[in-house]
Parts: structure tokens; C-alpha cells; sequence
């Protein structure tokens, strides 16, 4: 019984576990995705504001709650703003943007942060995860101009540059979805490429399990070999039986006739087949006359 | 009782006469009523299929019964409605791989495992997907379309359902109607390309009985086949993972009660619900279009390409194999992955010539192998074109 309870105990730890490394690590796929230090006029915030702007990007395919996470300008004060827990609006959906305010004036809600961005000098900005320890993302924003943004050129990954447009809260590349399609589209317009290169991979991916399996089978047989020869050692059979390459229905047949043997079926028929007339005792529940499909008669 | 209350009673009555059916219906309604009575009637009076044409011909009439467009959150299209939520399983893709478990739990690989070369043979019939392909983007098709189409030819609803509903959703509902009409005419499609591809001599090949597989080795198939084909196709990894997986707890011979239900209630309980909502999804305002006659016409040729392929592709290897280890042609047609109607086809032709040429089991193998090739070959595309 404690045997089986500590079983219990060690599975529970070990699912604890995983899904504590599982929420731990959905926050390490954010990224800072754009900035705007100096916002003269540009973007607005809620209060009809313009102030400095960081754009995060959540990069993975489900969705991330930002909430515990920090955002600082000083890698020596990991913790300078707690972006707050059990807010609904810090869970940012798959491939999605988030924008906060460097405005220094963290009491107009959770997107404005305690600090603000220096519109000269380079700007250092972090973003670490939950446990104020683990660095999650980091960029150093050079001197640019007003209502200029340095951005990633293509979300989420990628190096950063001067951004050639704006785009709080949207795509920095737009991305129709269709690329895989038109690249197709355009270098294999008949399919043939297409054909070749599947069927290449589908008879290369069957190839292996072939190659594999033959392995396999080889060693199976062989194994089995050696087995028959060792049970057979000490018996008067002077041959040693190849039962390798025996068919299944064999084996079948034999298995079946030993299982009826032990069984003792078949020993007595209850059914006879015969010539002879049969006689059957009346009884009026085999009667077709009192068949429930009669059809009523006509007089 | 005044003439107001006449009158009123007057109005309710023809409104309620514009909510019925009578009121509503088209010629495109009755013609897909026609099509669902068309499939209910194959599958009763000549049993092909009937596992999955009545289900989608049921739902081909439920799918078509007129209604006015009053937001009553009825039809399989309208959000929040009942039959929309159950189609929810197979527009997001998830019943495919369910159906796949089941099927993974019910195979038998013993055929494949004892004779690995007939893995061969299932790829090959692959050809099907891919020449429909080639001839649906010369039709005007999107590469996208082309290849949702295409996958028709691997002759397996869940991995066509399932390819379609990420490459072209719109196509869907034809795609899989398609896919499970010519699946349930395989035995009038195969047989006559089976003959006209094959001689006499050809079709009396015997070939060697398979030989006995140890449980190791039906153990170690599902484990090393979802490494070797997901590593190189991860993006078939949804439909093989659950079919290796399914099959690991039928041989594993420890997990009984989850084999029983992943090949018992779990699959009917979902082949219903595809098949019923699959079959709805057929609303003939959605439905019917030039582009379904279409897909009907590819499906049939990727059928007929897959099938020649496959026999094809064996009379070829022949070539290559000794006497006495040659592979009879008519087993060819079993790469496509309709399991075990493909394989009780080559059987049954086998038959005609032999009565004594038993050719299930070894169908059985290519047969099995066409399952795994289409789910690789639907990872490809997925691949490739997503």
C-alpha cells in the first residue's frame, strides 16, 4: 500500500514538474519588437498622449500571459516594472503584438510603465521572465529621430534597423500567408517538381522502415534459430527444424489443432448429416399457417 | 372574435409558412437530397461502404433540409449551432488523427513486417496523389487547392479531411465526399485497370507464405516507424503519430482496455460524427459549384493513376526479384490505403484466375504501407505548401 502511494506521490511530483517547466517556458518566446523613444507625433495612448513605446511581439503559437514578467531599462534592476498579474488584457494571442508606454506614469494602467525613455541618448531595454533572474529579450535602441521607430524586419526574429514605417500593434513585415503557395506558383507552375521531390521523400521515408525492418526480420529469424536449436538439444530429432522462414499459417494450424485437441472439442457432433428422412413432432409454433405475414383471404 | 383575430392568425400562419422547408427549398437542395438517398441506397442494397455512407449520406440530407436564413442557429455554417460545433472536430482537424488511433489499433502489420519489400509498393501508389496534382494546377487550380485535391488519390478520408481542412477549407466538404465516394467504389474502379494492366501468367504468380512475426518485432514497428517517417515528415506527425500510437497498444499486449476502446467505441463513436457532419457540410448553397464537379473528376482520375501506379510499379520490381520471390501485380492496386477493401480487391481478381491463389494476406501488406505512405505524403504537402 505505501509501496503504491509513493508511486502516486512521485507521479504527481513528476506532472508538477512538467507543468511548471511548461508555464515557465511560454514566456521565453516574447520578444521586444519595436520602440519608439522619442513620440512627438505619432501613436496615442488611451489618454490621447503621445509618449514613448515598446511593442512586444509573442512569438510562439498559443497564447502568453506577460503578467509577472519585467521590463526594465537597467540590467543591474531586472525588476524595474512588475507588468501586473491577473490583468486579462498581458495575455497577448499566438503571433500577436502588445504595446506599453514609457511615459513614467505607471497609476494609468497596467501598458504605462514606472519609467521613461531617453530621446538622445542609446535607450537599453529588457524584458525577464517571472523570476526577475532569467533574461528573456534585450535590445539597445540608438539615437533616432522624433516619430522614427527601430524595429525588428521581420517579427518576433531577425535582426533590428531603422523602420522604413511606423506599425504600433501590427505586423512590421506583412506577411499574406500566401508565400509558400506563390513560391510555387511562380518556380513550379506544371507540378512536376512538386511530384518528384514528394515521391522522392515518400519512397526515401519507406525505404528506410524497408531497410530497417529487413534488419530486424534478419535478426528476428536468426534469434529464432538459435532458440530452436538450443530447445532442441538433447531431444533424439537428429535436424534441427528451420523455423525462421516456417509460414504464420503453419504455426496457425497447428496452434489450432493442439487447442481443440486440449479442449476436446469436435469429439461429439451435436448436428449429423444425413440422407434419411427426418421426422419432426408437430407443434403449431413451426406451423407457417399460423405465420404472422398470412394474408387474410377473400370469401 | 373579431376579424383582427382572424387576420392575425392569417399572418402568423404565412409567416410560419415562409420558416418551412416547402417554402425554401431550391433545385440545388432537392438534387443533394437525391445524392444523400443515392448513397443511403449503395450503401444498403450493395453494402459498400455502409460504415461511412450512411452516416454522410444521412447528413447529406440533414445537411440539405431548406431552411430561412433567420439566424434560428440551425445549419452546420452558423456559429454557435449544434451541428456547427460537431463540425468544429473536423474543420480544425481533430477527428482525423481519432479516426487514425482506431485504425492503428485494429491493424495487423504482421503482412508488412514479414515482407518489408511490399512497404515499396505502397509508396509507389502514391503516384495518385501527385499526378492528380499535376493535373489539377493544369485545370487552373492553386498549388494549395492542387494539393487538397490531390491527396483524393491516397484513397483515405481521415488524411484527406484532414490535409483539406489546413490547405483549402473551402474545398473541403466536395474533397472528402469525393474521397469517400471513390473509396466505396474501389470495388468497381480497381478491378478492370487491374486487368487491362496485367497478363494471364502475371496474375497466377503465387507468392511465398508470409512467415511468422514475434511480438518483438510488432512492437518495435510502431515505435521505429513514428521515428523514422516523423523526424523526416514531422508535419504528418498528427495522423502517424496517432496510428503508430494506436498500434502500440494493441501489441503491446499490456494495454488491453485501451486498445479495445481506441478500435471499438472511440472510432465509431467519431466515424459517426465525422460522417454525419462531413455529410451536412454538403449544403447545397455551399456546395453545390462548378469546382465540386471538378474535384469529383480528379478524385476519379487520382484513383485510377494511383491504381495503375501501384500494379505498374510491381510488374517493375519484378524485374529486380529471382524466381520463386516474385510479387504478384494484383496486389498492386493495395497500395492505395482504402484498408482492406483494396486488399479483398486484389484478392478477389487473384481468385478469378486461381481459386487457389490466396492473395489477402500478402494485399494486406502494401495495403497497410499505402496508409502510412498517404500520411507522409499528406505531411509533405502540408509541408510544403502551408
Amino acid at each position: 500500500m505505501l509501496n503504491k502511494l509513493s508511486k502516486g506521490f512521485k507521479l504527481a511530483a513528476l506532472s508538477l514538474l512538467f507543468t511548471g517547466s511548461l508555464s515557465a517556458q511560454q514566456a521565453i518566446y516574447l520578444r521586444l519588437n519595436e520602440v519608439m523613444p522619442n513620440n512627438v507625433d505619432n501613436y496615442q495612448d488611451d489618454y490621447g498622449k503621445q509618449s514613448a513605446w515598446i511593442e512586444i511581439f509573442n512569438n510562439s503559437p498559443a497564447t502568453v500571459d506577460l503578467g509577472g514578467c519585467f521590463l526594465t531599462t537597467d540590467i543591474n534592476n531586472p525588476t524595474m516594472y512588475p507588468i501586473p498579474k491577473g490583468d486579462i488584457l498581458t495575455k497577448v494571442k499566438a503571433r500577436q503584438h502588445i504595446i506599453f508606454w514609457a511615459d513614467n506614469n505607471p497609476s494609468h494602467g497596467t501598458f504605462h510603465l514606472n519609467f521613461a525613455l531617453d530621446s538622445v541618448k542609446p535607450n537599453f531595454i529588457a524584458i525577464f521572465d517571472s523570476n526577475g533572474k532569467t533574461l528573456i529579450d534585450s535590445i539597445t535602441i540608438p539615437p533616432i529621430g522624433p516619430d522614427q521607430s527601430f524595429a525588428r524586419v521581420l517579427d518576433g526574429s531577425g535582426a533590428w534597423a531603422l523602420a522604413e514605417k511606423v506599425t504600433p500593434s501590427t505586423n512590421n513585415k506583412i506577411l499574406t500567408g500566401q508565400e509558400a503557395v506563390l513560391k510555387f506558383k511562380e518556380n513550379d507552375p506544371t507540378g512536376v517538381g512538386m511530384a518528384i521531390t514528394a515521391m522522392m521523400v515518400v519512397f526515401f521515408a519507406l525505404i528506410v522502415l524497408y531497410v530497417v525492418f529487413k534488419c530486424i526480420g534478419n535478426t528476428a529469424m536468426r534469434i529464432s534459430k538459435r532458440n530452436a536449436l538450443k530447445a532442441q538439444k538433447g531431444t533424439v530429432v537428429q535436424k534441427p527444424v528451420d523455423l525462421g522462414t516456417e509460414s504464420g499459417e503453419v504455426f496457425a494450424a497447428i496452434a489450432m489443432a493442439l487447442h481443440e485437441y486440449n479442449n476436446e472439442a469436435h469429439d461429439l457432433e451435436n448436428t449429423v448429416l444425413t440422407i434419411n428422412r427426418v421426422t419432426r413432432n408437430y407443434s403449431p409454433w413451426n406451423s407457417k399457417i399460423y405465420g404472422l405475414k398470412e394474408l387474410p383471404k377473400k370469401r | 372574435m373579431d376579424g383582427n383575430f382572424f387576420s392575425f392568425l392569417g399572418e402568423n400562419l404565412t409567416e410560419f409558412l415562409t420558416f418551412t422547408g416547402f417554402a425554401n427549398v431550391t433545385f440545388g437542395h432537392i438534387f443533394m437530397i437525391a445524392v444523400g438517398l443515392v448513397f443511403i441506397s449503395l450503401a444498403i442494397i450493395k453494402e459498400w461502404e455502409p460504415m461511412l455512407l450512411i452516416p454522410i449520406g444521412f447528413g447529406i440530407l440533414i445537411g440539405n433540409i431548406p431552411f430561412k436564413d433567420a439566424g434560428l442557429q440551425i445549419g452546420i455554417y452558423e456559429e454557435g449551432s449544434v451541428l456547427n460545433i460537431l463540425y468544429q472536430g473536423v474543420q480544425q482537424g481533430w477527428y482525423p488523427p481519432l479516426i487514425f488511433l482506431g485504425i492503428g489499433a485494429m491493424t495487423d502489420f504482421s503482412a508488412l513486417i514479414s515482407n518489408p519489400k511490399l512497404m515499396l509498393v505502397g509508396a509507389a501508389a502514391q503516384f495518385g496523389i501527385f499526378g492528380a496534382y499535376i493535373i489539377a494546377l493544369a485545370m487552373g487550380f492553386e498549388p494549395n487547392q492542387a494539393g487538397a485535391i490531390g491527396i483524393i488519390g491516397g484513397a483515405d478520408g481521415p488524411t484527406a479531411i484532414f490535409l483539406s481542412s489546413k490547405l483549402a477549407p473551402n474545398l473541403m466538404g466536395a474533397i472528402a465526399i469525393s474521397a469517400y465516394s471513390y473509396m466505396a467504389l474501389v470495388p468497381v474502379i480497381q478491378p478492370p485497370i487491374m486487368k487491362l494492366l496485367t497478363t494471364k501468367k502475371e496474375r497466377l504468380i503465387r507468392m511465398k507464405p508470409p512467415r511468422a512475426v514475434s511480438q518483438t518485432e510488432k512492437i518495435i514497428f510502431p515505435i521505429a516507424g513514428l521515428l523514422l517517417t516523423t523526424f523526416l515528415v514531422p508535419s504528418g506527425l498528427p495522423l502517424l503519430g496517432m496510428l503508430f500510437f494506436g498500434n502500440l497498444i494493441k501489441e503491446s499486449g499490456v494495454t488491453r482496455r485501451l486498445a479495445e476502446t481506441a478500435r471499438g467505441p472511440l472510432i465509431d463513436v467519431i466515424t459517426i460524427l465525422l460522417g454525419v457532419t462531413v455529410g451536412a457540410s454538403t449544403q447545397a448553397t455551399q456546395f453545390l459549384k462548378w469546382e465540386s464537379i471538378l474535384i469529383f473528376v480528379l478524385g476519379a482520375l487520382s484513383f485510377v493513376i494511383a491504381t495503375s501506379a501501384g500494379v505498374l510499379f510491381v510488374k517493375f520490381f519484378n524485374l529486380f526479384l529471382k524466381e520463386g520471390n516474385k510479387i504478384n501485380p494484383l496486389i498492386g492496386n493495395s497500395g492505395v490505403s482504402a484498408v482492406p477493401d483494396s486488399a479483398r480487391i486484389s484478392h478477389h481478381v487473384g481468385l478469378e484466375y486461381d481459386p487457389t491463389n490466396y492473395l489477402l494476406m500478402h494485399a494486406m501488406g502494401p495495403n497497410v504501407a499505402g496508409v502510412i505512405g498517404s500520411a507522409v505524403a499528406a505531411g509533405i504537402l502540408l509541408g510544403f505548401l502551408m
